[in-house]
């Protein structure tokens, strides 16, 4: 998708471009930020994260596991003590927390790979190595059309370099 | 990543723009913008020559250990000294005193993170690779300690031809399921906060082979908002996953021995106790890699007094916690109305083993005391000191708590001494060979302090300028160059 980038060295000029730009409703925007800001989150306006659902998920499929591996392995192999259980939950629960903190912590970095696109064999078109320094970078999705629209508000808002990428 | 875990409320009709951070208790004056934070730590990663001396001294007492143990492969375990009924001793001493290590470092990354304690910002890199390598430095103790260590395998649960599964009832299995995943998330929750530091380094670099390891490491990181929103609830959810677990680890490792019956083990305050030892030595590893890291790198302006200042009050605080478990222990044992626990703690404070204990608490529970002094807390040189003497006082700590147990028990016809040999005291040093080793690697290769959260705190640049200072309540002051102790 075709598209502007603009450079920015100040925070506030990055914001305002972007609330412009969302005002004009030319298209989608992304912003590269060198670490993450509240100001920008809320100009961008997204929502909240799924990553937490597949924390759950995998916490709980963890948690069942574990008590699961331990409970069938000494039903399969009974080693048998006299007056004690064969399957004792109690200590079984240390199987269970430990495989849900694994499980569950695992599936929240797959979780992270996944809404965020990672890993990523070629770098983003619009992407430039001074966003992970100092600078913000603002990428609005638009049709040639709307191209030059999209230019004169980032550059109206402060943008140190603007430039058409496809 | 504190800034998107917990959002700033909204005004209505108004954007507030003010710095984000969470807490008011970490300002760096010294450090001005973000050019400054990314070329005084990459900074870092040149190697010296008195780097390369420092990892040829650790990977010669690697060496010493890799031979000793050699020598015990061939000549079976009988060769490290133990000798019934002492059939633990330096090497499970030392795995309990590595794996105590790693604590800090999640209390620190982890804990800390889910606390917003700021001054934890730019030391949370090394304690948490301090973890990772002292866990790997641990896991390496009960397979040296076995007869044929290429056994080890037979601990995990896997369908075999012999169908034999692993005793769950035993706290060695739990050891092996506690571990492995302390190690499996320690080690992610490291990659994970290092994949957007990766990526700056990945801008920076010039050499293309380099470069293009670099972009593999970083995962093709480009910072988009996307990419932080995602990343700062992984980071969340992964402090709050290793938060238990860090409790959780020594809580097993300590079952290890209060499920047994002997004098001195088989007590229910061993739990919190050993938790409470393992941050305490924890937090002293820290400052004794910390101090010297900041003096050498040139980073007194970001570690600044105040973060060790804080880092000693915490340090102080767990020392008195492990200060009342012992004292709790002597209630115990004399509460009991146990004559065998009575006798076993007579002979572990005036016993054969009298000088152990008093290492122990002189380290622990007395020198640790002084950092109720506000100058001592604020004195580097005081602080790395000290740590040394946690160190020492904490392995020392496991080894009162293994050998005069099991030297001491039951049956007076039993009881007899334990003299650690050459083997042990050559494993012990490889053991720090191995953790120094891989910890000199990593400081040369991906930077010592996190590069997004230091700017994090740093004031972004604006259209216009005002200097910086925040109040608890996020509110800018008035900027203040002198701030006590930034500059130390």
């Amino acid at each position: 998708m075709p598209g502007v980038i603009g450079a920015f060295h100040e925070l506030d000029a990055a914001v305002h471009a972007i609330e412009e730009l969302k005002q004009k409703r030319l298209g989608e925007v992304t912003v590269y930020t060198p670490t993450p800001r509240h100001e920008l989150e809320h100009a961008i306006g997204a929502g909240p994260s799924p990553v937490r659902r597949f924390t759950l998920i995998g916490g709980f499929c963890g948690a069942t596991f574990g008590y699961w591996i331990a409970t069938w392995i000494s039903d399969y192999w009974p080693l048998v003590v006299g007056g004690k259980a064969i399957a004792s939950w109690v200590p079984y629960t240390i199987f269970g927390f430990e495989m849900m903190v694994l499980i569950g912590g695992l599936s929240t970095v797959v979780g992270l790979f996944i809404n965020s696109r990672v890993p990523r064999l070629t770098m983003t078109v619009g992407y430039d190595p001074r966003f992970s320094h100092g600078d913000y970078g603002v990428w609005v999705e638009c049709t040639p059309a709307d191209a030059v629209t999209a230019e004169s508000v980032l550059r109206e808002s402060g943008a140190v370099e603007v430039r058409s990428e496809r | 990543m504190a800034t998107l875990a917990r959002p700033l409320p909204e005004e209505k009709g108004k954007r507030v723009m003010r710095p984000n951070i969470a807490t008011a208790d970490v300002q760096l004056p010294a450090v001005r913008d973000y050019e400054q934070v990314d070329r005084e730590i990459i900074g870092t990663l040149h190697p010296t020559v008195a780097w390369f001396m420092g990892l040829g001294v650790a990977i010669f007492f690697l060496l010493i250990g890799i031979a000793a143990w050699c020598y015990q492969i061939y000549s079976g375990v009988g060769v490290a000294g133990y000798n019934p009924p002492v059939m633990w001793g330096v090497y499970i001493i030392t795995f309990v005193f590595w794996i105590g290590i790693g604590h800090a470092g999640t209390l620190i990354s982890a804990i800390l993170y889910l606390f917003r304690a700021g001054f934890r910002t730019t030391i949370y890199r090394c304690a948490e690779a301090m973890t990772v390598f002292a866990v790997m430095t641990a896991g390496l103790f009960p397979i040296l300690h076995l007869g044929r260590p290429w056994k080890f395998f037979y601990l995990i649960p896997y369908p075999n031809w012999r169908y034999i599964w692993p005793q769950f009832k035993s706290p060695l299995i739990w050891d092996v399921f506690a571990i492995l995943t302390y190690l499996t998330i320690s080690s992610t929750f490291l990659y994970v906060g290092l994949v957007p530091d990766i990526a700056v380094l990945r801008d920076r670099e010039t050499n293309p082979v380099r470069k293009r390891m670099l972009s593999v490491l970083s995962l093709g990181w480009r910072n988009s908002d996307r990419e932080w929103r995602h990343f700062a609830r992984a980071y969340l959810f992964l402090a709050a996953l290793s938060t238990p677990l860090v409790l959780s680890v020594h809580s097993v490792v300590s079952f290890d021995f209060a499920m047994a019956l002997t004098p001195g083990w088989h007590t229910t305050i061993f739990p919190p106790y050993f938790v409470a030892g393992a941050i305490f030595s924890g937090l002293g590893m820290v400052f004794t890699i910390i101090i010297p890291l900041r003096r050498f790198f040139g980073l007194k302006h970001y570690v600044t007094i105040n973060h060790l200042d804080a880092a000693a009050k915490l340090a102080l605080f767990t020392s008195l916690i492990v200060g009342c478990a012992y004292m709790s222990e002597w209630f115990v044992a004399w509460f009991s109305g146990s004559e065998f626990e009575k006798a076993f703690f007579a002979n572990r404070i005036w016993g054969q083993w009298w000088w152990a204990s008093a290492i122990l608490y002189t380290c622990n529970m007395v020198l640790p005391l002084s950092l109720f002094s506000q100058r001592l807390r604020r004195n580097p040189t005081w602080l790395f000191m000290l740590s040394l003497t946690i160190n020492i006082g904490m392995w020392f700590e496991r080894f009162v708590i293994v050998v005069p147990s099991l030297s001491h028990e039951f049956e007076p016809w039993q009881w007899t001494s334990y003299r650690p040999t050459w083997v042990d005291y050559s494993i012990l040093a490889g053991s720090f060979g191995w953790f120094s080793m891989w910890f000199m690697l990593f400081i040369k290769q991906l930077p010592v302090i996190a590069i997004s959260e230091v700017k994090e705190i740093i004031p972004p640049k604006l259209r216009r300028r005002h200097e910086h200072g925040i109040d608890a309540s996020g509110h800018h002051l008035e900027f203040e160059p002198s701030t006590p102790g930034e500059y130390d």
